[in-house]
């Protein structure tokens, strides 16, 4: 039972980080109904640079040079909505694109090595439990970001604003609300957000060129599993990834294990409303 | 004529084939590059078929080409089968997995197809590399047998090319039937192909397993080619890298994936620094994406070059037209 309880609260430490890579997804999708794939290479490239940089310095260039690469997905976006048709799938691919290019670039500046701090050492034991500061510091900085997202999004203008561009972008159009600046400030949230992630992770278990896709599979298989439409509900989603994740390293063989949040996220798109057409825009 | 015209897209990777083979003629390692291209260029058909005609952004056509090749490698080297006996196997289990997972596949949005694909793909990719008993695990499976009588560089890329071409003409044969009518409808209105009593879920299956069955198929050529497959050969990134390249070539465009694979694997042999490659191809996907997003064979890309050219045909003609003009009395 205690061996239970650890690794639920492991779980819920690297769940953590899975919560803070799907907010950047739910954000964008929130605005432009559109998944931004790169939040695993906003991570890999702040990670880093502050790696590089160093110190506090090194954390705000890692979170700038991370905005600075959603900042190309913006003028994608821009390009793209000027064409005709649907660009949500263009997006997605040019999201996937600029994931293949960052990380290329990324291995060939710094090889296969990777990127791990370890300045956040130590344990901390709660009576027989023993718990890593690292993972709890990313549990604690997780739930701010969650809190602060929850009261920007539905207690200032500015969340009001970005909840009327979702709820239907024309009527927000009309009414005065400049609905590209909106859906640019969400593709550059994202990228601030998943550079967060990207620190994160530098201080706990590291990364390397080849984390971004899984990582934007994790942000993205936690955002699924309650729902793309609340910040909360995602972040709630990363905890349970978390949470199976390590229950199944805990109990199954490595194999099985690892397979365990596959088929997890299998399992969630087979049965919940993800697959619906309010989930994303069904194909006609 | 009028079964030439409907074979356009075969007869032109025919040419592209014939064209190429006199290129490479004597060069090993352009042979050997072109063996490459033909078979990434037939995952990236895969790609375009489920993709560009189903409307399924699938991340399984490498896993699926992976699954193709480990076939034909536990068959010919535990079981000691022939490389011609293996063929069937190759693209029978594909089609089998792709079956299984498309009542997945048929109820998702476009957006969260590419999650739940992926996922499989992973899944897949799990279990070969767990799998130590039949796959090797990681270490893989080596001294998988040439296939009998194109052991020849130079003939292993004739018989990948007409493959390629046979695959090319199958696609068109399917666009050109009811089966591709009915397909292109249900990609533009699900509900429309359904009230025309089209049984859409079993349209896009099947179509999902064509594409599985060519995928097998490279896989089948991909092991006997190489004659070692491990996990890190056909991954799940190498669904990505082809569904870019049918995206670069035009996904929409029968031989549009083709060109992409071919363009693509060229550029990277020929790029200098090999790190860099996914930079390169990294941004020519965002390129396309932006300057021609039904890509380079699409319609409205063509119709540009060919009113460029017409242009360049006015402006060359006209000096002349004047001197003539000039010269009448």
């Amino acid at each position: 039972m205690l061996n239970l309880l650890e690794y639920v609260l492991r779980g819920l430490l690297t769940g953590a980080v899975y919560g803070v890579l799907a907010l950047p997804l739910s954000l964008v999708f929130l605005t432009t109904t559109t998944i931004d794939f790169a939040v695993g290479a906003y991570a890999l490239v702040a990670a880093v640079v502050a790696a590089q940089i160093g110190g506090v310095f090194g954390l705000v260039a890692g979170l700038g040079a991370a905005m600075a690469c959603s900042a190309v997905l913006v003028f994608v976006l821009v390009l793209l909505k000027r064409q005709r048709g649907d660009y949500r799938i263009s997006f997605i691919l040019a999201s996937i694109g600029l994931v293949v290019a960052l990380s290329s670039l990324v291995f060939w500046a710094k090889g296969p090595t990777a990127l791990l701090n370890g300045t956040v050492g130590g344990v901390a034991h709660l009576g027989p439990l023993i718990l890593p500061y690292a993972g709890l510091i990313n549990l604690a900085v997780g739930v701010s970001l969650l809190a602060m997202l929850q009261v920007v999004l539905f207690k200032t203008h500015a969340g009001k604003v970005m909840r009327a561009t979702a709820i239907n972008p024309k009527a927000a159009s009309l009414a005065g609300i400049r609905v590209p600046v909106v859906e640019a400030s969400t593709i550059l949230a994202g990228g601030l957000l998943g550079g967060t992630a990207g620190i994160l992770l530098y201080y706990s278990s590291g990364l390397d060129f080849n984390s971004p896709l899984t990582l934007s599979f994790a942000g993205f298989g936690a955002a699924v599993i309650f729902g793309m439409e609340r910040p909360l509900r995602c972040f709630v989603g990363g905890l349970i990834l978390g949470v199976v994740e390590a229950i199944s390293a805990g109990y199954a063989s490595g194999a099985v294990a690892s397979m365990l949040p596959m088929l997890f996220v299998l399992l969630v798109l087979s049965v919940s409303h993800a697959g619906s057409a309010r989930f994303s825009g069904d194909r006609p | 004529m009028k079964s030439l015209r409907m074979h356009s897209n075969a007869l032109a990777v025919a040419a592209i084939a014939v064209g190429g083979g006199l290129l490479v003629y004597g060069k090993p390692a352009a042979v050997d590059t072109a063996i490459v291209a033909g078979i990434f260029a037939l995952i990236a058909l895969s790609a375009g078929l489920i993709y560009g005609q189903a409307g399924i952004l699938s991340m399984t056509q490498g896993v699926f080409a992976a699954v193709g090749a480990y076939t034909t490698a536990v068959m010919t080297t535990r079981f000691g089968w022939s490389p011609f006996a293996t063929f069937a196997m190759s693209i029978a289990i594909p089609a089998a997995l792709a079956l299984c997972m498309s009542p997945i596949v048929n109820r998702l949005g476009p957006l969260a197809v590419a999650l739940g694909t992926l996922a499989f793909a992973k899944l897949l990719e799990l279990l070969i590399r767990s799998w130590d008993s039949v796959t090797g695990g990681y270490t893989g499976i080596a001294g998988i047998p040439p296939i009998p009588g194109a052991g020849q560089p130079l003939v292993y890329a004739a018989l990948v090319w007409a493959v390629l071409t046979a695959a090319v003409w199958c696609y068109e044969n399917v666009m050109n039937s009811m089966f591709g009518g009915a397909l292109s409808t249900s990609r533009h209105d699900r509900a429309r192909a359904a009230a025309d009593g089209v049984a859409v879920g079993t349209l896009l299956s099947t179509t999902y397993a064509l594409s599985a069955c060519f995928a097998g198929v490279a896989g089948w050529l991909y092991a006997h080619h190489i004659g070692f497959i491990d996990p890190h050969s056909l991954d799940s990134h190498l669904s990505i890298t082809v569904m870019l390249m049918a995206v670069v070539g035009g996904a929409g465009v029968v031989v549009g994936p083709v060109v992409g694979a071919l363009l693509l694997t060229v550029l990277l042999q020929v790029l200098p620094a090999q790190e860099v490659q996914g930079l390169y191809f990294g941004f020519a996907l965002i390129a396309v994406l932006v300057f021609a997003p039904e890509g380079l064979l699409s319609r409205s890309v063509l119709k540009s070059i060919r009113a460029q050219v017409h242009r360049w045909g006015q402006q060359d003609s006209a000096p002349e037209t004047q001197d003539t003009k000039a010269g009448l009395p």
